[in-house]
């Protein structure tokens, strides 16, 4: 287990020596910002929009930074070749790469924990109620989420070059937040090869948006948190993807040629 | 595993690069053996498949045939590089880090304590020439300090083999003698070294033994010694006074006139002794005795120009 923490260590280090992970925080930092100068809805009414906000500024940034920090990751290191020293000693190739998802989500959580940090003064200074058990929830799903991007992350830089394998991770991140919606909307409407298109789209892309709580961490007085159970389904189909991911990303790393 | 036991075993050795009509043949059935506590140079033109033979060695890259162990364990295995300190031919090292953070990671992947690494990583920074340099980002050192840092990342663990990928490559002369002196001292502990290198004037300063390899082939194996034996040179230049005859032992040798003086050359020591002496008692006036050793280079360059049929124009 040693080898895997020194690995994410190293990843960590550098997500947070980057300029990029703070350059994407104090971005959000100025959208986030100008919500709250906004004072139309009222005071309850604010206090909801920027935590609606806040919440989804904080996934889709958190979301980028990941799908660019995961596709980089093994290219770079082919790259500089930094994996030399690193495989020379005695570190198997999965411990590597269970180091590097290690190392991203580390970084995914720092990313998360800056923008808690932002979100917890911003609902603080608007004098609103923090709802911690739908918050807390929010942060597992969308770490949840943020792995299954990892392990994509990886799989594609390893099939692709890195400009890709970012554009095709951002298209991915995208179409499955917004296609899979789609889907249950346009199936009745499909055709029969459309529906066949559909079912397979439907379950060969992870549906995001189950790991997206935040209109109900918003909307905590209405909404109760998940049950125990639906975090377990939850986390079960994340699971799925994780290991179909992680697994055709180590085939194809195991035999890779340095 | 006993002590005689190959520290390195290479057997038939296959490596091809590319598929179909590119493919290239990188390694052409070599055999070796690197025996414990020995110091091995592995020499070769560019593309001749030194740097092939150690990524197959680390496990980088796998062969198309051929058996490679290293400490008697299949070569690549988590197992094989537990005892061995490896020194790519060119590495960069993460930028974002400081050299003491680097090397606590590659320590801890050795299987050092924190404790040990507390302890060992300044002495060994002032070993490769880095004190005072472990808390500057790696984004700020030159290439020869990427180098020196790169040497200690591979002795880190004080494995009991090394295997280093063009030995000096970015270094400048004082890191290149520093780094002589680590691995003369590591050769005098009985750490066995195993480098490629074009820097044969270093191969023939530290290594016991030498393997040529040419165009993925094994074109010789010997001791430094032995190579360099029969291209020694020596010769005297003498003149004989009137009424002093040429003794019988020394008229078997190819004479060259110069002048009133006359040179003979010698490929051995002992015959040269021997005619020197046999001169001297029969009255010559010897003027002068010259000694030349060939250089290791002149001994690479000369069977590499064999090999292509350059020595034959």
């Amino acid at each position: 287990m040693r080898p895997v923490w020194l690995i994410a260590k190293s990843v960590l280090i550098e997500a947070v020596r980057r300029r990029e992970v703070y350059v994407i925080i104090l971005l959000s930092l100025i959208v986030i910002g100008g919500v709250m100068s906004v004072n139309f809805f009222g005071m309850e009414g604010l206090t909801k929009f920027y935590r609606d906000v806040a919440l989804e500024v904080m996934s889709i940034a958190t979301a980028l930074m990941v799908v660019v920090l995961s596709c980089r990751q093994l290219p770079r290191e082919f790259e500089n070749r930094t994996i030399y020293p690193l495989l020379a000693k005695p570190v198997g190739r999965v411990s590597f790469l269970l180091g590097k998802l290690l190392g991203v989500l580390f970084a995914a959580g720092f990313c998360f924990f800056l923008f808690m940090l932002i979100f917890l003064i911003g609902t603080w200074y608007l004098g609103g109620k923090i709802p911690w058990i739908h918050l807390a929830e929010y942060v597992y799903l969308q770490m949840l989420a943020m792995t299954i991007i990892t392990t994509l992350g990886f799989l594609l830089s390893l099939i692709m070059n890195l400009d890709a394998a970012i554009t095709i991770g951002i298209i991915f991140y995208l179409t499955a937040n917004i296609l899979t919606t789609g889907i249950s909307y346009i199936y009745d409407f499909a055709g029969s090869v459309g529906k066949v298109i559909l079912i397979i789209m439907n379950y060969g892309i992870p549906q995001l948006t189950l790991f997206d709580f935040s209109e109900k961490t918003v909307h905590a007085v209405i909404w109760r948190p998940l049950g125990i159970v639906t975090l377990c389904y939850l986390t079960l189909y994340a699971m799925v993807y994780i290991g179909v991911y992680f697994s055709l990303s180590m085939l194809l790393f195991r035999r890779r040629e340095l | 595993m006993t002590d005689t036991a190959p520290v390195i075993s290479v057997h038939d050795l296959v490596v091809d690069y590319g598929r179909g009509k590119k493919k290239v043949r990188a390694l052409d059935g070599i055999s070796f053996k690197v025996m414990p506590g020995e110091c091995v140079g592995f020499i070769g033109a560019n593309g001749a498949g030194k740097t092939t033979t150690i990524k197959v060695l680390m496990g980088f890259i796998f062969p198309l045939k051929g058996d490679v162990q290293v400490f008697g364990e299949q070569a690549g295995t988590v197992a094989s590089r537990r005892r061995i300190g490896y020194l790519p031919e060119v590495a960069l090292y993460y930028p974002f880090m400081k050299a003491r953070e680097l090397l606590e990671i590659y320590g801890g992947l050795s299987g050092l304590s924190k404790d040990k690494l507390k302890e060992d990583i300044p002495p060994l920074l002032e070993k490769v020439g880095l004190a005072g340099k472990s808390e500057i980002l790696l984004k700020n050192y030159s290439k020869g300090m990427q180098q020196r840092l790169g040497i200690a990342q591979a002795i880190i663990a004080d494995p009991e083999a090394l295997i280093f990928d063009e030995l000096s490559t970015g270094l400048d002369p004082i890191g290149r003698f520093d780094l002589r002196s680590v691995l003369l001292n590591l050769k005098k502990r009985g750490r066995t070294i195993f480098f490629s290198s074009h820097e044969l004037t270093e191969v023939e300063a530290l290594c016991d033994r030498v393997i040529i390899i040419h165009k993925g082939r094994i074109v010789t194996e010997a001791t430094v010694g032995e190579l360099k034996k029969p291209l020694n040179l020596f010769e005297v230049i003498f003149s004989l006074p009137e009424g002093v005859v040429l003794p019988t032992s020394v008229a078997q040798y190819k004479l060259v006139e110069e002048g009133n003086q006359q040179r003979i050359e010698f490929n051995n020591v002992e015959e040269y002794s021997r005619a020197v002496s046999a001169l001297a008692s029969a009255g010559a006036v010897i003027h002068r005795t010259f000694s030349k050793t060939r250089t290791l280079e002149e001994y690479f360059i000369g069977l590499v120009e064999g090999i292509e049929g350059v020595g034959d124009k």
